[in-house]
């Protein structure tokens, strides 16, 4: 039988797309994009995490496209994104201009600043409400109202303290130390495709915006046993900073004249691991080094993972997959691994005819053999 | 006014600055649209902590918009999707450009909405401070 290509199914995908809508609207119930925005900021951290674009309301109609499925909506953000400009980049944003909103170290007690919770759920007993089963706006209303009066008046003049980083407050001490900038241009994997080894850009730009799950899972398998090491938060934080340009029209590089454009939330954790540092004559000295991790949003697990995996891959032991550069950077990315599982429910119609062409033959070959087989029996048995 | 300090009190601040700013150039000369506002992309290039190096965060979502004012160019730049403020940025960036005799006057308006801009900062995070853990060592026998 010879191999067939086929077409059509014009009909049948053009009421399938209206299933899909169909699926998503029909008890009747619209989700308001503002709404998703307002009350799912997880998600959408997430997604534009994952997405690797920054903007709440255009995650929030994703996730309302998507009926709330995070692969799709970054999915549908990653090709919007492929459809704008890139119009500038930014300077180099710097996390200690953060304005604070949580910070936590595990590693030190008494951090300068303190330890300042923020908004987490870590402390919470994870006991379902199901008082929000019918929670309303004027709920919210009257609740916001009475947090606000519990607050109080602070009269607060001048800017909010800068806290300092718990890194800084190690490279004081001497128990760690301060490298040089190094302010070799980044690569870019949206432009130019990965290569091995990869540079330190192109892997923490990969990790970055890798999927959670993914980044979270080769980090816990760092910690149990597929990777050598055990890791101390040294120090969380959370917040926004602010991002700065260039003027486009002009040739110098002065901060001060560059445009503010706004501020982005992010999440930044710095993974602090013992290590031996070689010295002179053959001996040995314990120093701390850091494994580091940045995301868009408040994604706490996310940024943690990212920075074990940072080490991790710094390491380079190809013993470890979680150290071998190319296992985790080409199997971390959302759109590329939920992309070649969604490829295997396309029509495969001419590989798999191949497929059976070859089980038949060897079928037919084995049929034949044993035919034989039997023959000969036959023949000495005469 | 340096341009950062200026273009971060205009976007933080409330927006009946930049609106009334940008009306006095509108009525007083002729701006000449050069790049309509519209969205566009910014590569947030980071500089990490465990070896100082550089490398791209991911891109933000921005609206952009060129004007001309007395031949000078002026740009409006701004997160999220805002064509009216991107609009009213470029024209303030234009007049200050071209060196206006108008923005003499709108560098006291700009501080005092820089301090409560401060002030609303200081609030916030003294809010979130109380939320700063209190130790206490408990006794050793």
């Amino acid at each position: 039988m010879g191999y067939v290509a086929v077409k059509g199914g014009t009909l049948a995908i053009e009421e399938s797309l209206k299933r899909i809508k169909f699926e998503r609207i029909k008890q009747g119930k619209v989700l308001d994009v503002s709404r998703i925005e307002g009350g799912m900021r997880g998600l959408i951290d997430q997604i534009m995490s994952e997405s690797s674009l920054y903007d709440e309301t255009l995650a929030a109609l994703a996730i309302k496209q998507a009926e709330g499925s995070p692969e799709e909506a970054v999915f549908l953000l990653r090709a919007y994104r492929s459809t704008l400009p890139r119009k500038h980049y930014s300077r180099a944003v710097h996390t200690r201009e953060m304005r604070v909103e949580r910070r936590i170290s595990a590693s030190f007690k008494d951090i300068p600043g303190g330890q300042i919770l923020g908004a987490s759920v870590d402390y919470s007993h994870r006991l379902l409400d199901f008082d929000l089963m019918h929670e309303t706006d004027e709920d919210a209303a009257r609740w916001l109202k009475a947090f606000a009066d519990d607050l109080g008046s602070v009269n607060e003049a001048g800017r909010p303290p800068e806290l300092m980083k718990v890194m800084d407050y190690l490279i004081e001490q001497g128990l760690m130390i301060s490298p040089a900038d190094d302010n070799t241009e980044p690569d870019d994997v949206t432009r130019k495709s990965i290569t091995f080894p990869a540079s330190r850009s192109q892997k923490l730009q990969v990790l970055t915006r890798g999927q959670t799950g993914t980044v979270t899972s080769l980090a816990y398998a760092v910690i149990r046993g597929y990777g050598a090491l055990h890791p101390t938060v040294g120090e969380l934080r959370v917040g926004s900073v602010p991002v700065c340009i260039d003027d486009p029209l002009g040739s110098g590089s002065d901060d001060e004249d560059s445009y503010y454009i706004g501020e982005i939330k992010v999440t930044e954790a710095e993974m602090l691991m013992s290590a031996a540092v070689a010295k002179e004559q053959g001996g040995k000295e314990l120093s701390f080094e850091i494994g580091y991790g940045l995301c868009y949003g408040q994604n706490e697990t996310k940024a943690i993972a990212m920075g074990i995996l940072d080490h991790s891959l710094e390491q380079g032991d190809s013993r470890f997959p979680t150290q071998d550069q190319e296992f985790v950077l080409y199997h971390i990315d959302s759109v590329e691994s939920t992309g070649f599982m969604s490829h295997l429910k396309l029509p495969h119609y001419v590989t798999f005819q191949s497929k059976m062409n070859d089980v038949r033959k060897t079928k037919m070959g084995a049929a034949a053999s044993r035919a034989g087989e039997k023959e000969e029996v036959e023949e000495i048995c005469k | 006014m340096k341009r950062k300090q200026r273009t971060e009190i205009l976007i933080e601040g409330a927006r009946e600055l930049a609106a009334r700013m940008a009306q006095v150039i509108a009525d007083r000369y002729e701006v000449k649209l050069v790049e309509q506002p519209s969205q566009g992309l910014v590569m947030v290039k980071v500089r990490e902590t465990a070896k100082r190096s550089l490398f791209y965060l991911g891109e933000v979502l921005v609206s952009e918009c060129k004007v001309q004012v007395e031949g000078s160019m002026g740009i409006g730049l701004v997160k999220g999707h805002d064509h009216e403020l991107a609009y009213q940025l470029a024209l303030i960036d234009a007049a200050y450009q071209a060196g206006l005799e108008e923005t003499r006057g709108w560098d006291q308006a700009l501080l005092d909405e820089e301090a409560r801009i401060d002030a609303m900062r200081s609030q916030a995070f003294a809010a979130i401070a109380k939320t700063k853990v209190d130790f206490e060592t408990m006794d050793v026998d």
